[in-house]
């Protein structure tokens, strides 16, 4: 029997908790491929939910990180098309076949390994995400809602107290439910994200409080349940739902719209109404009248429901879950509202408390997101432990998971912790929102894949968790404050970095030790909330010290984000809040007559729109509601200044004039040398159809063909000695600088965040967190002590990463790199514009798309369509201006970044300085792997090129180009110029942009020499030239637009550039090409890659390259 | 066991009319809807019936009933404390007995031979405990329903040993609550609204209306207890019930009854004729 199908199906826990690596680390090729034929068989033949899954991550980390480099698998090999296509469309079987049957044909290779290892994960986690679908819908409870096709079918109506009308004001009453948010004392290692509870509940535990909240400096500064739903009759056959603190209201008048999350801010409401199953699921498409389904539900003909929400000046990425107990309020009050809670008014019972959860559960599935189970702890009240269950007989998980998808809450009595522990954990605590937002959503994904494969250490330190939650909880019986930070410190520096060492970050590792060094016996730990650290996070001191801590966090971390916060994605300034533990829960209450009025900011929202209407067409309810809200502005102290706000916000205001401060888009351009003219023939072009994304491409008559093995000189098995020595002389002497291209902002890396990649302290070296520049310096330090000679370092900087790099060099000493330092500021500079509508549906529609999980791809054909609508009513092709300047301008492609070594004056001060360099490197600045290796470094010089381009192997992830034989000539090509997607993948080699430039060679390409450097007049004049031979490609670029309190919108914007490879395609320059082994030649480009790049060696490959 | 008594409620405000209305039953004969059902009951070989009336409408049903009205006692509902309440003002009736209880808002109709009150107290006597009616509903139905759950009594029988009963469950409750095994999704058993109930009912109502002299009792919190302290068990009808209450709930009644009966091709006919003399608007339409 197959080593791996035992350790799988094993009932025994020891071997069922053996980690993968220990079997594949002795194992040879045959026996992993054989393995691997006895999980593929085991996969698709068991019908438990677990082996399924942990076999398919099995196959994928095998193919990932264990078959690539063993003896008899081909470092080359092709990935099929039709392959690649299926996955992109989450047809993994069919991608798996087509990958098993290139495998089959042309043996085992790197390369159709990675294509099985990224369809075998996507399988595993598309099962998951099935399983907890089909587990949300068959929970009992829920079933009902998926049967319901047509309003007769409703079984709702809404409670009878709801409908009776105040005669005096005319008004419904009003229905409100308040609810507090969680934090957790422990996760266990992220054990309540839902397959670990599923299939591990014996270790699925975590401790979590409810807890209410203020901000501190604010106006309201009692602590209060941050989230809170409202719900109440209208006299309009309408569906209302406001959103308060996200300024967003819809009136609803089809069932299509409910179901259409993403078209507005309202999603979560809609999951929410949904969820609760006032609009039940099955009328998803059925075509019916949601004015019919409001007359079943409200009885009353021409009436409708209006539902608001709000959250009390709560931002986002507080790690308190705010937005799943946002859920849980709406979910709650509709519930009450048609009886399915048993009571209208006051807390939940037990078993009501567990339905919201399950329904919660539900809505965040339906909005596509999707938190632990835990995050609906604020419908419970206090602290309470929940743990996962064992499917028993009966339960709809039995004989599919081991566990139930629904967690057990066990709330402590006050007899066990006690009021006076409450307390003192209350006068301990600093609670802080530090200003990052981050997506937590690939933290759990690492860490469903790491349990399954039982990593060791992973392992280990999931273990420790679980005995530390156990000491946490001792801690909490005995009142030993000091000892729960002393542990959650222990957690947070042990199991939580050892599974996930991204969690943390250098930002939070400042604040600890800025607060250790201020506080010193008295801090007592740091206590991460949530997924991660960076926003809501939690500071222990000593209770004497507290209130000098809250005021001292507060500008320590103004303070340490200043000094990062263009290197770090900030998405606010921090804030420290008071809060309190919440010891009833989610509770609601019920407000008639004048008093069923709804909170002051619906109406500084509401308000304007009904003043501006004729009174004649306003229904009867909303007289009664100005008038009674008239006459409460005139009574009540709490809504004095209401007038005022309304009439601030009836005039219209220039909120360009009343910022202020920012430098202004215009000022920007002028300083940055912005080109008006060729700005405006861009437009033109774009518009008319010129240039366009489609246009990108090269004719469909160029023939494009594979290059041959002759074109290319193959190092990954080692080059002739007299090359390496050649290198080294030429080291010696002084004759390479390396130049690192830094001008991005790592679109990808931040999401368009808009802060300089190359300084983002992304992974912890030599002991601490380091940014992509320290670690090319740490390599050229390396280098020349080797050498014996300092290697000149230029690092190309553009309009947005100039002064950031100017700046964090200067503050860190060139992060002690002491050999000569060049910083080549850009000096070109595109404006942005609004994208064509047809440019978006080429990109959406056309260019082959990875298709998401059901539900999240709903919600992205939703924003699409919104998307599109906005290009349109901006304005197609126009400039786009809505944003913070820095956010509306571009850089355009990293081809000007030479000539601006050259133009800037650059290289002539390289050259006049280090009069020896006759070569550059040239890198992207996320190309860890690329070095000053003496070996290719004579292959270049012996081979007389004027360029000297190095590339790897395609994989299944190298997407973009490659080296191809164009029309006869070999060259390197844009994956945006290749007329038809499927060449790509004949391309064997991709293109790395790590270069050894010859430069009296390309001063001549460019018709320069040497002296001419000097001369302004004639290098403009000759990078000019060189500009009109180079194609311009346009591209959609995601932008982030920050408003709110931290909420985030991406929008897709045009821009255009020019870029370096390109260069290989001029006749006149002599180029050649050499393949390089992958872990030199690839680029970390997305965080999602970060894991993988840890666990395969990559990163020990970079740190060994390193002199720290 | 045997059952020899019947109670019928007529007494809730909004329902007080419909027993008085008029129908022609299956022999074509004019009858009043209070009639059709004590026509039923006596089939059943019951001796003695007690209709549960508003205060001041004794008269009025004694006139419509006719030469009925001698096996009729009436009790007035003084007070309107609920379902359960109107039930128990016929406890001095019942006395100790088992008895049969219809509402009297409800038409049944099956395929001729025995009727639903025949077959429910055959049940009962040879089960020799309460049994309630049930008929398989729809979810969207559950709101105007009581509903029970509980297991099959034998593989292939249509009788139910309950252990819950709800009364008007949200779906959500009902599909937690009140699982009977071998129904189809999304259906439940909801209360035909007619029952075979020991005196043991009539104790249990007692207790409830005595707890708070306030509150309003329903039959099916009654009955809910009742499965607690009893064998109680339902009987699924295959017949069909018709509420009279509900929107064209006379006109449907009334159809279903002659359709059953000797008038069926006249009753066919007439409905052919009402099509036929809209067609010719409709097909215009169409083209």
């Amino acid at each position: 029997m197959s080593r791996l199908r035992e350790i799988i199906t094993s009932t025994d826990a020891e071997l069922r908790n053996q980690p993968l690596e220990r079997f594949c680390a002795s194992a040879g090729t045959q026996a992993l491929l054989a393995e691997c034929e006895a999980l593929e068989a085991l996969r698709r033949a068991s019908g438990s939910l677990y082996e399924r899954v942990r076999a398919l991550f099995f196959l994928s980390a095998i193919h990932r990180f264990h078959l690539p480099g063993k003896p008899g698998v081909a470092a080359e090999g092709r990935v099929p098309f039709a392959g690649y296509h299926h996955l992109l469309q989450r047809r993994f079987e069919e991608a798996i076949r087509s990958f098993h049957e290139a495998q089959q044909s042309q043996g085992p290779s790197d390369a159709v390994s990675s294509a099985l290892a990224a369809a075998y994960k996507g399988l595993a986690f598309q099962t998951l995400a099935d399983q907890v679908r089909r587990s949300v819908r068959s929970v009992r409870g829920n079933q009902w809602m998926f049967r319901t096709g047509h309003p007769a079918d409703d079984p709702l109506r809404l409670r009878p107290e709801l409908l009776r009308r105040d005669p005096e004001s005319g008004l419904y009453p009003l229905l409100s439910e308040a609810t507090p948010v969680r934090m957790d004392l422990s996760h266990s290692g992220w054990s309540d994200i839902f397959f670990l509870g599923m299939d591990y509940p014996e270790g699925a535990r975590v401790l979590n409080i409810s807890i209410d909240l203020a901000v501190r400096g604010l106006a309201q500064s009692e602590p209060r349940p941050p989230v809170e739903a409202c719900l109440r009759v209208i006299d309009e056959p309408v569906l209302r739902l406001t959103s308060v603190d996200l300024g967003a209201t819809a009136d609803i008048t089809t069932l299509a719209e409910v179901f259409d999350f993403a078209r507005d801010y309202l999603g979560l409401l809609k999951a929410a109404i949904i969820a609760a199953g006032l609009v039940p699921a099955g009328l998803e498409g059925s075509g019916q009248s949601l004015a019919e389904l409001l007359l079943v539900i409200t009885g009353l003909p021409g009436h409708g429901l209006e539902i608001t929400s709000k959250v009390n000046d709560i931002p986002k990425g507080s790690r308190l879950a705010v937005s799943t107990n946002l859920l849980a309020s709406l979910i709650s009050v509709c519930m009450r509202a048609t009886g399915q809670i048993r009571w209208l008014t006051g807390g939940l019972e037990e078993s009501d408390r567990r339905q919201v959860a399950a329904r919660a559960i539900l809505g965040e599935w339906l909005g596509g997101s999707g938190g632990g189970w835990q995050d609906s702890g604020g419908v419970w009240p206090g602290i309470k432990l929940i743990e996962g269950v064992a499917a028993q007989e009966g339960d709809v998980e039995h004989g599919i998971s081991r566990g139930c998808l629904l967690p057990r809450h066990r709330v402590f009595p006050l007899d066990e912790v006690t009021a006076e522990t409450r307390r003192k954990l209350q006068e301990s605590l600093v609670l802080v929102h530090g200003g990052m937002a981050q997506d937590v959503g690939p933290i759990l994904e690492m860490v469903t894949e790491k349990y399954l494969l039982r990593c060791e250490a992973e392992w280990q330190g999931r273990q420790q968790a679980i005995a530390l939650l156990d000491e946490i909880i001792a801690c909490l019986r005995t009142g030993d404050i000091r000892g729960i930070g002393e542990r959650t410190q222990r957690n947070f520096d042990g199991p939580i970095q050892t599974i996930i060492p991204w969690a943390a970050n250098h930002y939070t590792r400042r604040l600890i030790e800025r607060a250790r060094e201020e506080f010193g016996e008295q801090f007592w730990g740091f206590w991460m909330l949530g997924g991660m650290a960076g926003g809501g996070m939690g500071f222990l001191f000593a209770p004497e010290v507290k209130a000098a801590a809250q005021e001292r966090m507060a500008v320590i971390m103004r303070e340490v984000k200043r000094t990062m916060d263009r290197a770090v994605p900030f998405a606010m300034e921090p804030v420290v809040y008071d809060f309190e533990i919440n010891e009833r829960g989610t509770w609601a209450t019920l407000a008639t007559g004048a008093a069923a009025l709804l909170p002051a900011s619906y109406y500084t929202l509401r308000l304007p729109e009904m003043l501006r209407r004729d009174t004649r067409t306003l229904t009867p309810a909303q007289r009664g509601e100005l008038e009674t809200f008239g006459a409460a502005c005139r009574q009540d102290p709490a809504l004095a200044g209401m007038v005022q706000t309304v009439f601030d916000r009836m005039l219209p205001t220039d909120e360009a004039k009343a910022g202020g401060g920012a430098r202004s888009l215009e000022a920007l351009l002028r300083e940055f040398g912005f080109d008006r003219v060729q700005h405006e023939k861009i437009r033109a072009d774009l518009r008319s159809g010129r240039i366009g994304l489609a246009q990108n491409r090269l004719a469909v008559s160029s023939t494009i063909e594979d290059v041959s093995r002759e074109e290319v000189t193959d190092t990954r098995g080692g080059l002739a000695p007299r090359l390496r020595e050649l290198g080294e002389d030429a080291l010696r002497a002084g004759a390479v600088a390396v130049v690192s291209l830094a001008g991005g902002v790592g679109s990808r890396w931040t999401r368009g965040a808009g802060v300089v990649k190359a300084l983002n302290p992304f992974a912890q070296f030599g002991g601490r967190h380091r940014n992509f520049v320290e670690v090319h310096l740490a390599k050229s330090r390396r280098s020349g002590k080797i050498s014996g000679r300092a290697v000149p370092h230029v690092l190309t900087t553009s309009y947005m990463t100039n002064s950031p790099m100017v700046d964090y060099l200067a503050a860190s000493g060139n992060y002690g790199y002491d050999g000569p330092l060049y910083v080549s500021p850009g000096r070109i500079v595109g404006l942005r514009l609004v994208p064509m509508a047809r440019d978006l549906r080429f990109a959406w529609e056309e260019m082959p798309q990875q298709v998401l999980d059901v539900q999240k791809q709903k919600m992205r054909e939703s924003l699409h369509a919104a998307l599109i609508q906005w290009a349109v009513s901006a304005g197609e092709g126009s400039d786009y201006t809505d944003n913070l300047p820095e956010q509306c301008l571009h850089p355009v492609g990293h081809w000007y970044e030479i000539p601006n070594l050259l133009r800037n004056g650059t290289l002539a001060r390289v050259l006049d300085e280090n009069p020896g360099v006759r070569h550059l490197l040239l890198h992207n600045i996320d190309t860890l792997g690329a070095s000053l290796a003496p070996e290719l470094l004579g292959l270049h010089i012996d081979s007389g090129a004027a360029i000297t381009t190095e590339v790897i192997a395609r994989e299944v992830e190298d997407r973009g180009g490659g080296l191809a034989r164009i029309n006869g000539n070999v060259r390197l090509i844009e994956g945006m110029a290749l007329p038809d997607e499927r060449i790509e993948f004949a391309l064997s080699y991709y293109n790395s942009n790590t270069m050894w430039i010859d430069v009296a060679r390309m001063l001549a390409a460019f018709g320069l020499t040497r002296e001419d450097l000097g001369n302004a007049e004639k290098t403009t004049a000759a990078i000019r030239h060189m500009a009109g031979r180079m194609p311009t490609y346009v591209t959609l670029k995601d932008v982030k637009k920050r408003w709110g309190k931290g909420q985030e919108d991406i929008f897709p914007v045009m821009q255009f550039e020019k870029l370096w490879g390109d260069m290989t395609a001029l006749p006149d320059l002599a180029c050649a090409y050499a393949v390089v082994p992958r872990m030199r030649g690839q680029q970390l480009k997305d965080v999602a890659q970060f894991d993988g790049w840890l666990r395969d060696g990559s990163a020990a490959y970079v740190d060994a390259l390193c002199d720290w | 066991m045997r059952i020899r008594k019947a109670v019928i409620t007529a007494a809730a405000p909004a329902q007080r009319r419909l027993p008085l209305q008029n129908l022609i039953n299956r022999d074509g004969v004019e009858r009043s809807v209070i009639g059709i059902l004590i026509d039923e009951i006596v089939r059943a070989r019951v001796e003695e019936i007690c209709v549960v009336i508003c205060p001041g409408d004794a008269a009025l049903y004694t006139s419509v009933l006719g030469d009925q009205a001698a096996r009729v006692t009436f009790v007035e509902q003084r007070e309107p404390r609920g379902y359960g309440h109107a039930i128990h003002c016929a406890e001095p009736f019942t006395a100790g007995e088992p008895f049969l209880h219809l509402v009297s808002d409800h038409l049944y109709v099956g395929p001729a031979g025995a009727g639903c009150a025949t077959q429910l107290i055959e049940a009962a006597e040879a089960e020799n405990c309460s049994i309630s009616a049930v008929q398989a509903t729809r979810e969207g139905q559950l709101t105007s329903f009581g509903a029970v759950g509980g297991q099959r009594v034998s593989a292939a029988g249509s009788l139910y040993k309950i252990d819950t009963v709800l009364e008007k469950p949200t779906p959500t409750e009902a599909e937690q609550k009140i699982i009977v095994p071998g129904l189809r999704a999304g259906h439940y058993l909801c209360f035909f609204g007619m029952h075979v109930l020991t005196p043991g009912l009539q104790v249990i109502l007692g207790e409830l209306l005595a707890a708070d002299p306030n509150a309003r009792v329903t039959l099916s919190a009654a009955l809910a207890e009742l499965a607690n302290r009893e064998r109680y068990l339902a009987l699924q009808m295959t017949d069909r019930r018709y509420d009279l209450g509900a929107r064209y709930g006379l006109l449907n009644a009334q159809l279903a009854v002659a359709l059953s009966g000797k008038d069926r091709g006249e009753i066919l006919s007439s409905i052919v004729e009402l099509l036929a003399v809209r067609e010719p608007a409709e097909a215009g339409h169409a083209q």
